[in-house]
């Protein structure tokens, strides 16, 4: 099925619209106005919940249900916050919303601070976004300059303003009490749930947390309408999606779809260009490396979350990477532990340890120095990790592990016998 | 970086957060831009210009991966090892910059002329761009091969100093 670009009203436009005279020649800060003019906060929560938007940073929960959760008699000041620290492995959508569609994300993330009534938004943007960041730093200023930001947006009462605030390198501070914690001034350790954000989040305040996606998706939501939206895609899973393909596919990049119309197979053999010749798809991790990998059989799954969740994996953050016969699913996984092992915090110790311990034993499968009861001891490691820590990195860690035992049992017994030679890797093509 | 120049960095900023510790990272950021990392000298300096202590600036400094502590080269040169890289030859890429520059594979380090910091990245969101490379807080760049890397790196050699070090 083709693409929809809604969220990249710059890929719509066909050039980046990184100036406000280009955002709003293309369809753009038609929403805020009419919002501001027509509708009070509880009317366009209500449109929110009624698009049936879920939060596209990776958990998928309900956007409009959130921004309800935030009390409405609270005396304290209330924020939104984009979560802007995209760092899952495979990931690579938000960046392309900063640096090519910035306005679009501050409209969206206005009209959440008017829907739950915010005095400002903060962008919590990865300090390896510096480039993106700057982006949006100017994009800031020019709709401050132009009346978009600032007090009294559109002759209302509505006061408004957003704050770029760069991380400094931490995978954790894209958990949203991690994330809160750092943009507080402090190590970036996740929270005790509860309270959450919605009630006691920044500063102790009432707190909305978004994805950039999500926020992005706004505008269209506003300016088409809920209808419009819930009617694109699946009952349970509206609206569209952006995938990131990345790996072993002739065409690596974003590609805005409709959940539930496009298969897997679509996404890597019509929109990423395929594999090379004479490959075929050895495992795919669907949703960033946080979830469980599919395999050749699973290809013609839908993509939306919940026919990926029957197929035993997540729709999760959409970074998709995908890899061929050539690679070697127990050194990939191994790379992935390592990530997990080098961004835990360190706060739980069944984190902290147990991803040291899985990366230890993983490397001792690729160097075919494994014991006979190895594979044994990595199996029973899952259950002292997962379930027992604070946030979900270390489940992030677990789930990809537990599957690709599960799937690829063959690549598992020869490479305790014989260890993994480094696979040839794909390398560009020169032009 | 002085307390001075950091409160005048600051001050701008400070109305924006309810709370002034937000503002020990944006401190810790501009600090290092003086020279690349920070000494014991700059974070005493961003406690005196923050106003918190300088054991607890120093626990927020040792958290974050780009905020170094320790000297660093002229220019740090960040590749991404994570998944998709990977899959692409981020690991030829990396051993090959480890070995042009004399620094173990397994934990990269700093060249012995003090120009060129090679160290290991977790995904910087540039898989499309894969094998990619960043250097200090750039535009990240790729795809990269062991070639294109080495030439990367003796182009850094030879480019002047850069005036602030954003990393």
């Amino acid at each position: 099925m083709p693409l929809l670009n809604s969220v990249y009203r710059q890929r719509e436009a066909g050039k980046p619209l990184v100036t406000l005279d280009d955002y709003r020649a293309a369809g753009g800060y038609q929403a805020l106005p009419k919002v501001l003019a027509e509708m009070d906060p509880d009317d366009l929560q209500y449109e929110f919940m009624r698009s049936g938007l879920r939060g596209r940073g990776g958990a998928g929960f309900p956007m409009g249900k959130k921004a309800s959760f935030l009390p409405k008699d609270s005396q304290r000041p209330k924020y939104v916050v984009c979560n802007a620290d995209e760092s899952e492995p495979g990931t690579f959508k938000d960046r392309e919303i900063m640096e090519f569609n910035p306005f679009q994300l501050l409209e969206g993330i206005t009209l959440a601070g008017y829907a739950i009534g915010a005095v400002r938004g903060y962008i919590y943007i990865r300090g390896e976004y510096e480039h993106q960041a700057r982006v949006l730093d100017r994009a800031v200023a020019e709709a401050r300059a132009a009346g978009l930001l600032g007090t009294g947006l559109f002759k209302s009462t509505f006061d408004f303003d957003i704050t770029v605030y760069r991380g400094a390198g931490a995978y954790i501070c894209g958990e949203e009490t991690a994330l809160l914690e750092s943009l507080e001034g402090k190590r970036g350790q996740p929270r005790l749930k509860p309270p959450f954000p919605a009630v006691a989040g920044l500063y102790h305040s009432p707190t909305l947390i978004n994805n950039v996606e999500t926020l992005a998706a706004l505008p269209p939501i506003v300016e088409k309408g809920a209808d419009w939206y819930a009617g694109l895609g699946t009952e349970k899973s509206p609206g569209t999606k952006i995938f990131c393909v990345s790996g072993h596919v002739m065409r690596p990049g974003n590609y805005e779809i409709v959940l539930g119309e496009t298969t897997l197979r679509e996404l890597i053999f019509v929109h990423a260009g395929g594999l090379r010749p004479g490959r075929r798809v050895k495992a795919v991790w669907v949703g960033g490396s946080s979830v469980p990998p599919l395999g050749e059989q699973h290809l013609d799954t839908p993509l939306d979350y919940e026919a990926l969740a029957a197929a035993g994996t997540m729709l999760g953050s959409g970074g998709c990477i995908v890899m061929d016969d050539s690679g070697s699913v127990v050194r990939t996984t191994l790379r992935l532990v390592t990530f997990y092992r080098h961004e835990s915090c360190g706060k739980c110790s069944p984190c902290r340890e147990g991803t040291s311990w899985m990366e230890k034993l993983l490397q001792r499968i690729v160097d075919g120095q494994a014991g006979p009861d190895d594979l044994e001891m990595l199996k029973a490691l899952f259950g002292r990790i997962s379930g027992r820590t604070l946030c979900p990195l270390a489940e992030g860690a677990v789930g990809p592990v537990r599957t690709a035992l599960e799937l690829f049992p063959d690549d598992w017994a020869d490479a305790l016998e014989n260890g993994v030679p480094v696979p040839e890797p794909m390398l560009p093509v020169s032009s | 970086m002085t307390a001075d120049q950091i409160r005048e960095y600051l001050e701008p900023r400070r109305h924006e957060f309810a709370d002034p510790r937000s503002l020990v990272l944006p401190a810790l950021k501009f600090a290092q831009t003086g020279r690349g990392y920070l000494t014991r000298e700059d974070m005493e300096a961003v406690a005196e210009a923050t106003g918190y202590s300088a054991s607890y600036v120093e626990s927020v400094a040792t958290f974050y991966d780009r905020v170094y502590t320790e000297p660093v080269g002229t220019r740090v040169v960040s590749v991404c090892v994570s998944m998709s890289c990977q899959l692409r030859g981020a690991d030829q890429v990396w051993e090959a910059l480890c070995d042009k520059e004399g620094v173990d594979h397994h934990h990269g380090g700093t060249s012995a002329d003090g120009r060129i910091t090679v160290q290991e990245a977790q995904c910087l969101g540039y898989c499309d761009r894969a094998a990619c490379i960043q250097v200090d807080a750039e535009e990240t760049q790729g795809p990269h091969t062991p070639d294109s890397a080495r030439a990367l790196v003796d182009e850094l050699r030879a480019a002047p100093d850069p005036d602030e070090y954003w990393r």
